[in-house]
Parts: structure tokens; sequence; C-alpha cells
């Protein structure tokens, strides 16, 4: 396992490597620049040289990104040009956040999308099974925006059950806080549900067809003793890639919810940061997000490996 | 009915340009809020306007604003600010909401668009309106400690024309005042010596131009770490990207907050700031665009505040090269627009028709013996024949997602479409559309034809100068006309409404006939509120809250 660790870290460091020159490439194609963004297209040009001169946006880019990435190694994310702050608290709070949401949506739908797909793969072609089926590739292609209004308008409107922001009171706890975000996480449950779910339902299919568990069916074991003990721990193997593919859309890629239901998580950070061209804050924010991404897949590698020992072996077995 | 006598007495202690004031009134040329405006630019008191007003006859209108209980906590949804909020740099809603809530200005600009004394007491100036001369509110206490005095209004205002210092306000300053040109007279008096006479130069330095609040000399450019100014609130706590909230300023000079405290929460778009309304979590939303917003217009718990204002989308269509050389062409297009329909359709009746000059109905300056251009096809379709393109011809149109933009490009490619000018729509982000904003590196200022969005303005002199001057820089028409400079400057240095109408009269007709800019309408801004919600003033984007309460 270690060795697997240890092969995999330097990819890592170089998808990351990589990250930061796409986006810092990306967002040099992005037209106008931080001065005109933070002064307004009305602006006298003076101005806009003054303050693109005074944050350093008007150095040649390779300086700039130099200079960016030589802070970022030594964990320093630089400062803010819109805010002209430190950006390291901002990505923080933001990621914080995220996590927060994230993590609620996630403790609901990955059991609920396993048991779906397995429910449904034990129904195979009954009633049960089209329906767990139909409704989760409808939810999937409902756009959040859309989902979150009617979940707005109905329960935090209409009903008055949730409060419609995300963002809890200052000073909650954890309960409270938790029912801030029941509501933003069910839309993200509704995309994630139907997908998780599908991968759960083929790996069980194909797993219950297998040979080893008609054998077990055959050595006379119970249905549930099948299930449990040789069907599961085959089934979900391509199931816990998935999971570990969404964990960075559930905690960087939420701009949508963020923005609908007023929290301010790393989405919404990025987002403004890309608009606002703030170079350090586009960074730091696509970087955490891509760490967030890369260590899941980590995870999932290792939880792979842990459950399948060819994968410990490198494939020699 | 007039009192001369009480009329004479008041004219005795005026200048000549004042009295001008007095004759046009007299002469029924102005109404009374005109008058009152007017007046306030050449810094009459206003015991003196009201003075007045009363003894030609002009009674106020009984519209007093409703003033709600003191004590109450006002949640209000604003615009995340752009970035820092820092007096100098702020050039966004959200930011210059933040800004004037501790800050305060030498004047500011009403509903009406008079100019109501703040820090300033009067103002006056000299025969050629180059040199104007405020008198400042004695006994006025920073937040921080200090009293305001000369020094500190000197230093704001040279902080703000300062090229060096990154201003958003520089271009409101330029070719009117430049750094080193505030001098102090004395503790409470200070001088503005302009660049060039300029008649309205009171709404330069007031909430027209909102980055002018009045700072201590000694401001580090620090102003997020102490929230410095002379305002009815002080700030509680600020948290960048979520929110502020601000208490009552006990050492305000001027009538105490009804409010025990404010509270600004930032939301990075519209649609959940209407939400938190409709779910009671604010009381009140900085402004509803009627695109968008349609969901509390109608809405029985609201309140809309309307404010008239004389923001506008400016449609420009360039006079040097392709098909608008022709200034037939232009005046086609022009009498394509059903102005009505605009107004009706995109602004749901919350705004007024225009009539392809600057002048909104509401400035005071504008010419009212002007006919109101209209829906004419057959003259167009004349007009385009005598261009030589009565088959039509097809052109591009290049705009910006911002507002009910993209909609109005839709509305004026189908109206254009009756005569045969066949438009292609380019609607782009506002980055793109503005690009570098300099010629050549910019599609609003390279495009063929445009749609831009313009913000209210209390005087309608940068409408008339920076995107219709021949070296105008926001002159995207590429509209080049002796005439018209001649006419504008002129009008610039002209402090007296009789000569402002005259001019307006020469510079409306001018462009009626060149056409080079379409103005289809003027939008008003709404500020939805909780029922129950009163003393809000209807100022244009200006959110002044020291008089807002539960009633």
């Amino acid at each position: 396992m270690l060795g697997l660790l240890l092969r995999r870290l330097p990819y890592a460091a170089v998808t990351l490597f990589i990250l930061s020159l796409l986006v810092f490439a990306g967002g040099q194609l992005l037209p106008g620049d931080v001065g005109r963004a933070v002064l307004g297209p009305l602006a006298d040009p003076r101005a806009v040289a003054a303050l693109n001169h005074q944050l350093g946006a008007d150095r040649p880019a390779l300086v700039q990104y130099g200079e960016w990435i030589g802070r970022f190694v030594r964990g320093d994310m630089s400062q803010s040009f819109a805010f002209r702050a430190p950006v390291a608290p901002f990505v923080g709070a933001a990621l914080w956040n995220s996590l927060k949401l994230g993590g609620v949506a996630f403790t609901l739908v990955v059991p609920l999308g396993i048991l779906g797909g397995i429910v449904a793969a034990l129904n195979r072609g009954r009633l049960l099974d089209r329906a767990i089926v139909l409704v989760g590739l409808s939810a999937t292609v409902v756009p959040e925006f859309v989902s979150g209004i009617v979940l707005i308008l109905v329960f935090g409107i209409g009903l008055k059950l949730f409060p419609i922001s995300a963002t809890p009171p200052p000073g909650a706890g954890a309960a409270v806080q938790l029912y801030y975000l029941v509501l933003p996480a069910i839309p993200l449950v509704f995309i994630v549900f139907g997908y998780i779910a599908r991968m759960a339902r083929a790996g069980t299919v194909e797993a219950l067809d297998s040979d080893y568990a008609r054998t077990a069916v055959l050595k006379g074991l119970p249905r549930r003793d099948v299930v449990m003990r040789h069907v599961l721990r085959n089934a979900l193997l391509p199931t816990i890639t998935v999971v570990a593919s969404q964990t960075g859309y559930l905690v960087g890629g939420l701009v949508v919810i963020e923005t609908l239901f007023h929290y301010q998580g790393i989405g919404s950070l990025i987002y403004t940061a890309a608009r606002g061209h703030d170079f350090p804050m586009l960074e730091a924010g696509i970087m955490t997000v891509g760490v967030i991404y890369v260590l899941s897949t980590l995870a999932a590698d290792m939880l792979l490996a842990a459950l399948n020992p060819r994968i410990r072996a490198g494939g020699r077995a | 009915m007039k009192q001369f006598k009480s009329i004479d007495a008041l004219r005795r202690g005026l200048g000549a340009v004042e009295n001008d004031l007095v004759d046009e009134i007299l002469a029924g040329r102005l109404d009374r809020r005109s008058f009152l405006r007017h007046g306030s630019v050449m810094g009459l008191s206003l015991s003196t306007l009201g003075g007045l007003a009363g003894a030609v006859g002009l009674v106020a209108p009984r519209r007093a604003m409703a003033q709600g209980k003191p004590g109450d906590t006002i949640r209000v949804a604003i615009a995340t600010p752009a970035g820092a909020v820092d007096p100098v740099t702020v050039a966004d809603d959200g930011g210059l909401t933040m800004l004037i809530q501790a800050g305060e200005f030498l004047c500011v600009t009403q509903a009406d668009l008079t100019l109501k004394p703040v820090l300033a007491t009067s103002w006056s100036h000299n025969d050629d309106s180059s040199v104007w001369t405020f008198k400042l509110r004695p006994g006025v206490k920073f937040i921080s400690g200090g009293t305001l005095k000369a020094d500190d209004v000197i230093a704001t205002i040279d902080r703000l024309a300062d090229p060096a210092n990154a201003s958003n306000a520089l271009s409101a300053f330029k070719g009117i005042l430049s750094k080193g040109n505030a001098r102090k007279v004395d503790d409470l008096t200070v001088e503005f010596h302009l660049d060039a006479p300029y008649g309205a130069f009171p709404y330069v330095v007031s909430s027209d131009n909102y980055n002018c609040i009045i700072l201590p000399a000694s401001y580090k450019g620090d102003y997020e770490k102490n929230w410095d100014g002379t305002g009815p609130f002080k700030l509680d706590k600020f948290t960048p990207k979520v929110g502020a909230s601000f208490v009552r300023n006990p050492d305000y000079w001027g009538d105490k907050a009804l409010p025990d405290r404010t509270e600004f929460t930032y939301f990075d778009a519209l649609q959940p700031r209407i939400l938190a309304l409709q779910g009671g979590q604010v009381d009140l939303i900085d402004q509803l665009p009627v695109i968008g917003g349609q969901a509390l217009l109608n809405d029985p718990n609201v309140t809309i505040i309307r404010e008239k204002s004389t923001a506008h989308q400016q449609v420009h269509m360039r006079c040097d090269a392709g098909p608008f050389a022709d200034k037939r062409v232009r005046r086609a297009m022009a009498l394509t627009l059903d102005r009505q329909k605009l107004v009706a359709g995109l602004l749901r009746g919350y705004g007024e028709i225009g009539n392809d000059t600057p002048f909104a109905t509401v400035y005071p300056s504008a010419a009212p013996t002007i006919a109101q251009r209209k829906q004419d096809i057959a003259e167009a379709k004349q007009l385009l024949e005598a261009a030589g393109v009565g088959k039509g011809f097809k052109v591009n149109l290049t705009t910006e997602t911002y507002l009910e933009i993209p909609q109005y490009a839709v509305l004026l490619q189908n109206f254009a479409r009756a005569v045969g000018i066949d438009i292609e729509l380019k609607i782009e982000s506002q980055d793109a559309y503005y690009g570098k904003a300099v010629f050549g590196q910019s599609d609003w200022l390279d495009s063929t034809m445009g749609i831009t969005d313009y913000g209210h303005r209390g005087v309608p002199n940068v409408f008339l100068r920076a995107p219709l001057l021949s070296d105008g820089s926001w002159n995207a028409a590429h509209f080049k006309n002796k005439d018209y400079d001649a006419l504008v400057d002129q009008f610039g240095r002209t402090s007296d409404v009789g000569g402002q109408r005259d001019l307006a009269a020469k510079i409306e007709t001018l462009l009626l006939d060149e056409t080079p800019v379409l103005f289809g309408y003027f939008f008003d801004y709404l500020v939805p509120t909780r029922k129950g919600l009163a003393g809000i003033p209807p100022i244009p984007n200006r959110l002044f809250l020291d008089r807002a309460g539960f009633v």
C-alpha cells in the first residue's frame, strides 16, 4: 500500500503543476485586466494603469506566475488583487464551507445511491428496478438551479420548513448548521444519486452473474450472505471510483448551488475571482480544489487496492 | 398668487445669475423642482429658495416621506462589493452602498436632482464659474475623533484627483479639477479653482461622484480597518464577501439615525436577493431591474420604491465608416423604434421614452420645445432610399450581457427589419465588450453598432461630453462635430438655467439631425422593501437608511 502511495504521489504533484499552468494560461486569455475589473469600464486609463502597477499586474505574465508559484510552494497564497488582503483566509473559509456542504451531500447521497443501485440490481427487470433507474436518471438531468429554486419556493418560502439561505447565523451550533445545509444538499443528491446508483446497479448485476456468485448460491449460502460477502465486495469497486470522481465536484463545483443558496463556498470564490481577474485568488482556489480532487482520487485508489489484491500487486497477480 | 414685495426684498440680496433664475420662474419657464435644483447649484440657501418659491406661488407638493419608528434593525440585501471597500477605487454598487453608510459628501443629490447641503453649508462661484467657494459645516466630528476642517476636504479631493492614485473619480474630474487646485481660505472655507469654467461643479463633488466621501487628511488608505467618516452610522462588524453591520453614530452632527442597527448581507446574484426578501430574511434589496425582478413587482407583501433616474442604454452607430456613416441612415434607424413599446415591454412602464439626446425630461435644462421623435416607417424607408440603401443592408450589433440589454438588442433587430436593415447580434460578456476600453482594443469603442449602459447622473454634462465630443474618450459612435463641441463647451460654462435651456435646444436639434446615438428610454431605479418599511428616500442608487424604520 505504501509503495502504491509513493508511486502515485509524484504523478499527483505533476498533475497539480500542470493544473496551475493551465489556470495561469487560461487567465491570460480572459479579456480585460484587474485594474479595469476593479475600477469599471468607464474609469480613466491613467487610474487603471496606476492600479495595475500598484498590484504588479502590469508585469510580464511569466514573472507574475514565477513569483506566485515560488510563494505557493512555500505555503504562501499571496495577496488578492481585488481585496488587497491575503488570499489564504478567503480560501480557508470558503473551503471549510464547501467541505461542510459537500460533506452533508456526500453523506446523504453515497449510501442512498449504493443502496438504490443494489436494490435495483436485486430486482432486475421488475417495476422497482425500472422506477429507481428512471427516477435516478430524471433527477440527474434536472439542473441544480431548477431543483434548487423549486425547493426554496416550496420548502423555504411556501411551507417555511427550511431557511432559504445555506449560511447559518454567526455562532450557530452543529445542529443548526446542518439544518441550514439540508435544503441546498438535496439538489446535489438529485444530481449524483442517479450516477452512483447506475454504477452500483451495473456492478451488482455483473457480480450476481459471475461464476463465484453462482457457486456461492449452489453451495447453499443464504441470499443475504451471498450478497453481503461475495457480491458487494466486488460490485462496489467501480462505484468507489465514481464516488471519488464526484468528490471534486461536491467540493469545488457548486457555484450554482452556492450562488442560489447564498453560501460562500470555494466554487463561488473561484467564479468571482475569474470574473474579477483576481489571479492569485483564482490560482489558489483552483489549486485547492485540485488538491482535494487528487487526494480523493488517491484515497479511492488506496481503497480499491485494499479491496482488490491485484491492484496492490501492481497488476502482476 | 405672487407676492412681489417679498420677491423684490429677496432679489436685492442676489447676484445677476441668481436674479436670472428668478426671472425664469416668474416667466413660468421653470417649475418648482427645476427652480430649487438650479438654485441649489448656485448655492442659494434652502430658506431663500423656499421663500422665493412661496412668494411666486409655487407650493411644495404634499409628498412628505413617511417615517418609521426609531429603534429598528434594518436588514438589507446588496450586491457583493467587487473588491476592497476603498473610497478611492470603489466602482460598483455594492461598494458604494458601503461607502455612504459611514461616509458623507459635501452635498447630496436629491430625488428631484436638487443638491442638499451636507458637510458644506453653502457654495458660490465667481462670475465665470471658474472658482467655486464652499463653506463647511462647523462642529462635525469624524468617527475617529477629529473635527472636519478645510484640510480634510482638500486632502480628500486631491487624493481623488491624483492620476497616480488609481482613483475611480478621476474620469469625473478630468478637464474640470486637477490635483492641487483645491485651496484653503480658512479652516471652514475651501476654494476650488477649476481647469475651465463649469456651471455644474457642485455635482462633481456631490454624491453624484460617489468616491467623494470626505475623509480625514490623515487617512492612510486603510478604509476597511477604520471605516472613518462623519455619517449617521458607524461600523459594527465587517466580513469581506459576507456582509457588514452598522450602529447609530451617537456623535453625529445632524438628526441621529432612527435605526439602532443596519445589517447588510452580500449576495453575488439577483435571484437569491429576491428569494431572501420573499423568504423574510431581509427587509429590502438595494436595487431591482425589471428583467429578472418581475417576481417582486406584483408581490402584495412588497412595496416598490420607484426612483426616477436618467440611467439609460446608449445605442451608438459609427458615424465615420460603414452603413451608418450617412446621417440619413442613422435617422432612419431611429425612426424604426416604437419607444412606447420599449418602455411598456422592456421596462413594464418603469421608465420614460427618450428622444435621442441625453436630455431626459427630468433635467430642468432640457428644452421643452423639442418635438418627440416617433416611429415612422415610411419616412425611414424614404431616408434609406435617398441614402442609396433602399433595399436595406446587413450590420452587426455588438453588446453586453447586462440588465435588459440583450432583450433590447432583439427588439432593435425586429424594429429594423421593417425597413430592410438586417441586424446580426453579437452579445458578449461585459469584460469582452469593454475590453481594454480604449480605441482599437474594445468592441464597445470599435463596433459599427453597439449598446452600452450608462448610470444615473444628476446633470447631463457627462452624457454630453465623453460619449459625444469629438475627442470624447467614450465616443463609440466616432461622432465628430465642431458645432456640437462648441455648444457643449458653452453649456458646461453656463450656470443660468435660461441660457442652459437655449443651448440645450440647439444641442438637441443638432443631435436629432445627426443621430449618432439612440436614446430609446430612461429607466427608473426600483427598490423593493418589505411592507411597512418607511423612510427610504427615493434617490437613485443611493441607499441612505438613517430615516428608515417600520410603521
